[in-house]
This record gives C-alpha cells, sequence and structure tokens, in this order.
C-alpha cells in the first residue's frame, strides 16, 4: 500500500508508554475503544488476543510488549487502532490516540541508531513537529512476525 | 490461434460454458460406464446411447458458440460415431469403447485447458482414432439404405422420431439470428421459442456459430400449422422452411464440415438445462448463509436480553415475548436448513469418476477390480464435495496400488481374481459417512511400525500398532511405505493431506484394516460447514466451543473418578481407560483439582482421549467464522464465532489437540523412556 505522496503525509497520532508514535492513516480503519478481547492459548505472547472487527476476527497486538515496555492494563484512554496492511487486518493496543496531523517530507527524518535498542526497529522514520518527537512506525517491520513466531514456538 | 482469442463471441458466457459442458461430461461418463457391460452385445440401451449422443451434441453446440474448436471437433467425431451406431445398429466394439472413453478424457482435458487460460492439448491422435473407428466400423459393413424406420420404437419421450409424428404433422426448420434490432422488437430465442410452443412443438434447438462468427438458432419444430401460418414470422427474418425428408436446411451454416444430418433429426438435444432449474454462484449462497448467520446471532442475543430482563416485566408480557423468540428459534432452523438443502449435491458425482480411476490403473498394474457404489445419491454440501474430490481419489488409487493384490496372489490366497472396491456414502443426521473398501491384503502393520521406528516417528517402546495409531503413523508427513512413490499413489496428495484436508472441513477418518482381508477408510464429515451444532465449555475462566460432532460423550466425574499412574490421570470409561487431558493445563493455566468437572471423549482407539474442562455450560447454534491471521492460527483452535455479546469464542480442533497431546506424550516417553500412556499395546517387556 505505497500510495502517492500526498496521502503520505496524515498520521494518525497515538500514545505509548511516554512516547508519541506515528501511524499513516490510509492504513487505519478504524480505532475502538479497547473492549472484551479474547485471549488465544499458544499465541505468540504480544498477542493479547483476538477481537471481532466488522465481522472478521483479527488478533489483537500488544505494542507494548511488541516493543518490549512492561504491559498494563487498558482504561478508557486505550485504544485499539485496527490497520491493514499488506491483505491482513491486524488490530494495535495503544495506551492512546487522539490526533490527526499532517507531516511533511521535510519534517521527516531516519530515525538515529541509539534508537535501534527499544522500538527502533520499528521505526520508518522520526520527525519533529511543533517542537515534539514523533517516532513514524514501520508496518512492514511490526506486522513481520516470523522471526517472533519462530520463538514463539 | 485456436479459439482462445479475447475477442469471442459470448465471452462473457464463458462460465456458463464450463458449468455446463461439466455436467454434460459428468453425464457421458454415466452414460459410458452403463455402456460398458454392452460392448459385443448387439442390444445397445437406446436410452443411453441417446443420452450420450444429446451430452455430446451440447457440448459441440456450446464449445462452437465460445469457440473452443478442439472440444467442438472431438464432440462432433464422437457424436457422428454414436449416429452412426444407433443408426445402422452396429455393434459397440471394444476398440469403440475405449475410444470414447479416451474421447472424452481429451474433450474434459481441452475445455479444461481453455479454462486454465492454457494452450489446448493436441487433439490430433484421438482425433485419429476416432476419425479411423469411423471409417473402420461404421462405412464397409452399413447397407447403401438407411436401416427402415418403422422398426425402430421411439427412443423416449423427449425424442420423437419423424416416423413417431402424426401424419398430418409436418416438421419445420426455424432458423433464428439474434441481432440488436430485433431485439429491440423483443424477438430473441426465448420468445421465439415461445412462439413456437403456441404452434407446435419443439423438437429440437440447436445453437450454432456461421461462418462469419455471428449465432444462430436452429428449431426443429413438428406442427400441423399451415405454411402461411409462418409468413409473418419470415417478416420478422425468421427463415423458415419445410423440412421433410432428408433435405437439411441450407439455412443452417456448418462450417463446412461434413454432418451426418440424421443425428440433429433422429434425437432431439435436450435443452440445456430444465426451465425451472436456476444455477446459482456459491459465492452467493454463501453471502446468504453469512446473512442467516447473522440473523441466528442476533436472536441469540435477543434471547439473552428476554432472560436478563425476564424478572422485572410482567409475567404475561415476557411469556408471549417467549413465545416469540422460540417460535423465531424454530424459524431460523428451518430457514437455514432449506439454505443448507440448496448447497447440496449428490455425491455420486464425484463418485463416478472413481469408476474410470479404477479402470486405468488396474490396466496399468496388471490387477482386476470391480468397484461398487452405494448411496451415490446421498447430498452433499458443493463445497464439500469439491474438497473431497482429491483425498478420495488418494484413497481409491492407494487401495488399488496398495490394497489390491495381483490375481495370482489372491488366487493362491483363495480369493476370486477380481478385487472388490466398495465405495459408500449415507447421511447421519448432521453429518456424512464415506467409506472406501477394499478386499486386498490389509495394511502390514510390522512393516509400517518398523519403517515408522526408522524415521523417529513412534517410540521404541511401542511394539504393536492398533488401528487408530496405525492411522496417525500412515498420515505422518514424510510417511511412504514404499520407498519411491509409484506413480499411482505419488501425486503429492499423501495421507497426511488427506487427514488435513478432512479435518480442515471439520471431519474424522478412521482405519480398519485386517490382514489378508482388506482395508477400511470411514470419513466423517459434516452436512455443512457455515453453521454447527456446538458445546460451548468453560476453561480457565474462559468460554470455548467444541463441535458436538466432534465429541462422543460427555462425562461428569468427581476427583475420586481418576486414577493417576506416572503423572499420567486415567479415567476408567466402560470397558477401557482413557487419559485425562485438562483442557486448561494444555493452555498453561493450572486447574482446580477439587470438585467435580466435566470430560468431553473425543478420538478413537489409542487416540481415545477425555479433555478435562471445567464445565459445559450448554448446547449452542454457532456461526464459524475462520481465523485468517498468521498470528492467531494456532494449533487445536479451528475458528471462531460469538454467542451474542459481541465477544469472541474460540472453537476448539479436538483432533489436532488429541493429536499434540499424543506428540507429546510420544516424545516426553522417548526422552525419559517412561510409559506415559499405559495402554499402549504390550509394552512393558520393553529394554
Amino acid at each position: 500500500m505505497t500510495a502517492s505522496q500526498s496521502f503520505d503525509s496524515t498520521f494518525i497520532l497515538c500514545e505509548l508508554a511516554g512516547t508519541t508514535y506515528a501511524i499513516r492513516s490510509q492504513a487505519v480503519r478504524q480505532m475502538e475503544m479497547v473492549e472484551q478481547i479474547t485471549p488465544v492459548p499458544n499465541a505468540p505472547d504480544f498477542v493479547e488476543g483476538v477481537v471481532f472487527s466488522r465481522g472478521q476476527v483479527v488478533p489483537a497486538i500488544s505494542l507494548r510488549r511488541r516493543f518490549g515496555f512492561e504491559p498494563r492494563p487498558h482504561d478508557l484512554k486505550s485504544r485499539l487502532i485496527v490497520i491493514s496492511h499488506a491483505n491482513r487486518i491486524v488490530g494495535l493496543l495503544v495506551d492512546g490516540a487522539r490526533e490527526f496531523i499532517s507531516i511533511s517530507e521535510e519534517q521527516q527524518q531516519d530515525p538515529p541508531e541509539a534508537l535501534a535498542a527499544m522500538s527502533g526497529r520499528y521505526l520508518q522514520a522520526i520527525a519533529r513537529v511543533n517542537e515534539r518527537l514523533i517516532l513514524i512506525l514501520d508496518l512492514e517491520a511490526v506486522l513481520n512476525f516470523s522471526a517472533s513466531l519462530d520463538e514463539a514456538v | 490461434m485456436s479459439g482462445t482469442s479475447s475477442d469471442l463471441p459470448f465471452a462473457e458466457f464463458i462460465d456458463d460454458y464450463f458449468a455446463e459442458c461439466d455436467e454434460h461430461l459428468t453425464l457421458a461418463r454415466q452414460c459410458l460406464l452403463a455402456l460398458e457391460g454392452s460392448v459385443g452385445n448387439p442390444h445397445l440401451d437406446a436410452n443411453v446411447v441417446n443420452d450420450l449422443f444429446r451430452s455430446f451434441h451440447s457440448i459441440k453446440g456450446l464449445s462452437a458458440m465460445v469457440g473452443v474448436r478442439e472440444a467442438e471437433s472431438l464432440a462432433h467425431q464422437m457424436e457422428s460415431y454414436l449416429s452412426a451406431l444407433r443408426r445402422l445398429r452396429i455393434t459397440l466394439t471394444k476398440t469403440g469403447f475405449e475410444t470414447l472413453l479416451k474421447g472424452v478424457a481429451a474433450l474434459e482435458q481441452v475445455i479444461a485447458a481453455r479454462q486454465e487460460y492454457a494452450a489446448p492439448p493436441s487433439i490430433e491422435a484421438i482425433s485419429a482414432r476416432l476419425g479411423e473407428l469411423l471409417r473402420s466400423e461404421i462405412s464397409p459393413a452399413a447397407p447403401s439404405a438407411s436401416a427402415p424406420h418403422q422398426a425402430e420404437r421411439p427412443i423416449d419421450s423427449a425424442s420423437k422420431s419423424p416416423d413417431a409424428l402424426p401424419n398430418k404433422r409436418r416438421q419445420w426448420t426455424i432458423v433464428f439470428s439474434p441481432s440488436r434490432e430485433a431485439s429491440a422488437r423483443g424477438l430473441n430465442v426465448n420468445t421465439v421459442r415461445e412462439r413456437l410452443k403456441h404452434v407446435g412443438e419443439v423438437i429440437s434447438a440447436t445453437p450454432s456459430v456461421g461462418t462469419d462468427g455471428k449465432i444462430s438458432f436452429r428449431f426443429v419444430l413438428a406442427s400441423d400449422e399451415h405454411e402461411s401460418t409462418f409468413d409473418e414470422w419470415r417478416q420478422d427474418g425468421l427463415a423458415v422452411s419445410l423440412a421433410e425428408g432428408l433435405t437439411a436446411p441450407a439455412a443452417v451454416p456448418q462450417e463446412g464440415r461434413h454432418e451426418i444430418n440424421e443425428a440433429a433429426r433422429e434425437v432431439s438435444p435436450s435443452r440445456l438445462m430444465p426451465s425451472n432449474v436456476v444455477r446459482v454462484d456459491l459465492e452467493r449462497l454463501d453471502e446468504l448463509m453469512r446473512l442467516v448467520g447473522d440473523l441466528v446471532v442476533s436472536r441469540s442475543r435477543l434471547q439473552q436480553e428476554l432472560e436478563r430482563v425476564g424478572g422485572s416485566g410482567g409475567r404475561h408480557e415476557s411469556r408471549a415475548l417467549d413465545e416469540i423468540n422460540h417460535a423465531m428459534e424454530r424459524q431460523l432452523r428451518d430457514l437455514r436448513e432449506g439454505l443448507m438443502r440448496v448447497r447440496l449435491v449428490p455425491i455420486g458425482e464425484i463418485f463416478a469418476r472413481m469408476h474410470f480411476v479404477v479402470r486405468d490403473l488396474i490396466g496399468d498394474q496388471g490387477k482386476q477390480a470391480s468397484l461398487l457404489i452405494r448411496g451415490e445419491t446421498t447430498e452433499i454440501d458443493k463445497f464439500l464435495v469439491e474438497r473431497m474430490m482429491d483425498p478420495l481419489l488418494h484413497l481409491v488409487r492407494n487401495a488399488i496400488s496398495h490394497g489390491l493384490e495381483t490375481p495370482d496372489e489372491r488366487r493362491a490366497a483363495g480369493k476370486p481374481p477380481a478385487g472388490r472396491l466398495e465405495l459408500r456414502a449415507s447421511a447421519n443426521g448432521e453429518t456424512i459417512q464415506i467409506e472406501l473398501e477394499d478386499d486386498g491384503r490389509g495394511i502390514d502393520r510390522n512393516t509400517v511400525l518398523r519403517r515408522a521406528r526408522e524415521a523417529g516417528l513412534v517410540p521404541a517402546t511401542i511394539v504393536a500398532l492398533d488401528d487408530a495409531s496405525l492411522l496417525d503413523v500412515l498420515c505422518s508427513p514424510g510417511f511412504s511405505t514404499r520407498d519411491e512413490a509409484d506413480r499411482a499413489s505419488g501425486r503429492g496428495v499423501g495421507m497426511a493431506v488427506v487427514r488435513s484436508t478432512v479435518e480442515e472441513l471439520g471431519g474424522t477418518i478412521l482405519l480398519e484394516t485386517e490382514p489378508g482381508m482388506g482395508t477400511r477408510f470411514s470419513i466423517q464429515l459434516p452436512l455443512t460447514l457455515a453453521i454447527a451444532d456446538s458445546l460451548i465449555v468453560e476453561v480457565a475462566g474462559q468460554l470455548y466451543a467444541v463441535p458436538q460432532v466432534a465429541v462422543r460423550e460427555v462425562l461428569k466425574l468427581q476427583p475420586a473418578d481418576l486414577t493417576t499412574m506416572e503423572n499420567n490421570e486415567l479415567i476408567r470409561h466402560r470397558d477401557t481407560v482413557l487419559p485425562l487431558v485438562r483442557l486448561s493445563e494444555l493452555f498453561g493455566k493450572p486447574m482446580r483439582r477439587d470438585g467435580a468437572f466435566h470430560a468431553l471423549v473425543v478420538g478413537f482407539g489409542l487416540s481415545g482421549l477425555a479433555i478435562g474442562v471445567e464445565r459445559v455450560v450448554g448446547l449452542r447454534e454457532i456461526v464459524v467464522r475462520a481465523l485468517n491471521d498468521p498470528l492467531i492460527r494456532v494449533p487445536g483452535i479451528s475458528g471462531a464465532t460469538e454467542l451474542g455479546d459481541g465477544r469472541v469464542v474460540l472453537i476448539l480442533d479436538t483432533a489436532q489437540l488429541v493429536r499434540t497431546f499424543c506428540r507429546r506424550s510420544a516424545s516426553s516417553e522417548r526422552n525419559d523412556s517412561g510409559m506415559q500412556r499405559p495402554r499402549t499395546i504390550g509394552t512393558s517387556a520393553s529394554s
């Protein structure tokens, strides 16, 4: 889903462990309050479970666990961001999400090496908007589970 | 370019073309099998010959319409041969029969190639054989004048030979070429047909494509109307001519082919489908099924709400609501069953093909066998039937290649030289049973066991295999009883795929085998997929659904009913002992050890198992939804459903759970060589 440049610049911002991440808005199907998630036995640990989204059963992924942060219980601010990427539909659990912003090409730059330790390998770029630092997620990397699945099995 | 260009006329009908050809090919195969017994017999069953003729005739017409020339030409040759057979009363020879068989196979390949946009296979060889057949068997022996017609009885009600018609009646040929302006005047094939029906009897309707690529329909009409009746028709652009005698109407374009004109007149090609039959895309039915599924969920939601408010409302009102709710439940069930019935097709469709497989294989392998088919009218979901085709083929191939002995071996064993295969289907409530039985040599357990040991598939402590574990071994990926996959059974569809297909479809497969007596595979399948009756069980505080088909029995157990043996819990059940697996522990959660709980008995024989759950909540009708994402496709979970509260409930795949468990215990046995499963036959003499 690499679309034209003009679309590339709108993002949904979400909060995770005190950091602001951005997800390309074209990939986002919908955002929901976090309700009942059904745990799936023997699934990888970052898969918190499954939920219904428009009649489909989709996995709900804890981005906290995916990125190696401490898990914490969901609250009223927690959101499930359902994204559609490379023919898959997956829900990402975040601490909160509200904003929708544009980030121009010039505001984006490659992620610094130093970030590689934590969520760094899931980042496509970082951006500075009005003195805020925003990490732009690389959905391909977030959804590429083959490595993690091998570990889990 | 051989008719595969994209500017075909009627390209939009191509899907219908494949579907109709498929039906006609199926019919043709059935006819051929029926004719096989008449080879060399001067009295052919006229009805069968006519049906076969019609199938070829229809395929010819249809193929001409969509421009599949090879199919058209093959069908034409076979049609000509049949027509001559019948007309001249020639005995069907073995060569003739075999050539027809090969011809049908070639026809199928040509049409399949077209469907896959592949280059059409060469039909030269078969075409030459058919031509040779026509020359050698038909021409010399044929009396110069046609056999007298009066001796021929009317072949069947649908086909009226000209002589059977009342004297005053005359046959007319009406040719209609559809065009845009004709259709603007309300003239199309159907209105023409209707018109014809008013003045007489339509004996046949044949589509054909002229040299200019335009299509026309030729109707043969029996009518006692005077010629003037048709004047008005001629003004409408219809070509009407009297079709008495042998004069073929010149208006019909025949593309310069030699046509046996008698053919079209002796037998009316049946209309392609009876007019009261509708062909529906399976996807549309799936969509309807999904909608009914949504209704089922909404109704159970309604029921829950009713139960919740039940206490507060007046008694009278709530009773009325309850009654409506229950009426809806029944109606929904009826609706669902009705819709399910629409999707059902007779399993005979795929059974009939097995005859050909058997014929081909026994020829190649120097064996003799007869295939008996029972219950071919048993109906099964269209989707299931298609998915079962390859597994059944594999089982039949296996039965012939590995199961049946050569005639000499059979004689030596005191059996008749020809082996017997029996393919049976039967419906049993919500399930379908398919069985394949042979009277061959049976499966050699010792050989299987030895090879399984060599492959590390079973621990060394196991010294014998019962039927269930034998099947487990045979279905292990990578297991083969022959070093080299032979031509027949080695088409990449191993027993592993057979079993996984059956299980994906929510079914089970069983094996029984007796040395020297034969082997039987029994497959149980649900009648349909989308909605299933399921037990709702609670495990570690979470609800799961278990398809009822998979559960043999539900037991209520007390801690006192359990025996613990080397870290394994066992229960006595009937006259056997079953290992108990607590589901919560399989899912990595502890389960309370005090108090009563439920157990579901699943699997058979050595694979028999009691699955412990906290409790069985009830029996519900659930709508099965697939788990598509690889992240959530975990062993033991086959799908998901909802019970009305918006929460996902996972569906357990008990067969897979049983196997996971067995594998675990097998591998731990290998590690500590302890006896995890005491029922393993006759073990402890080891080491």
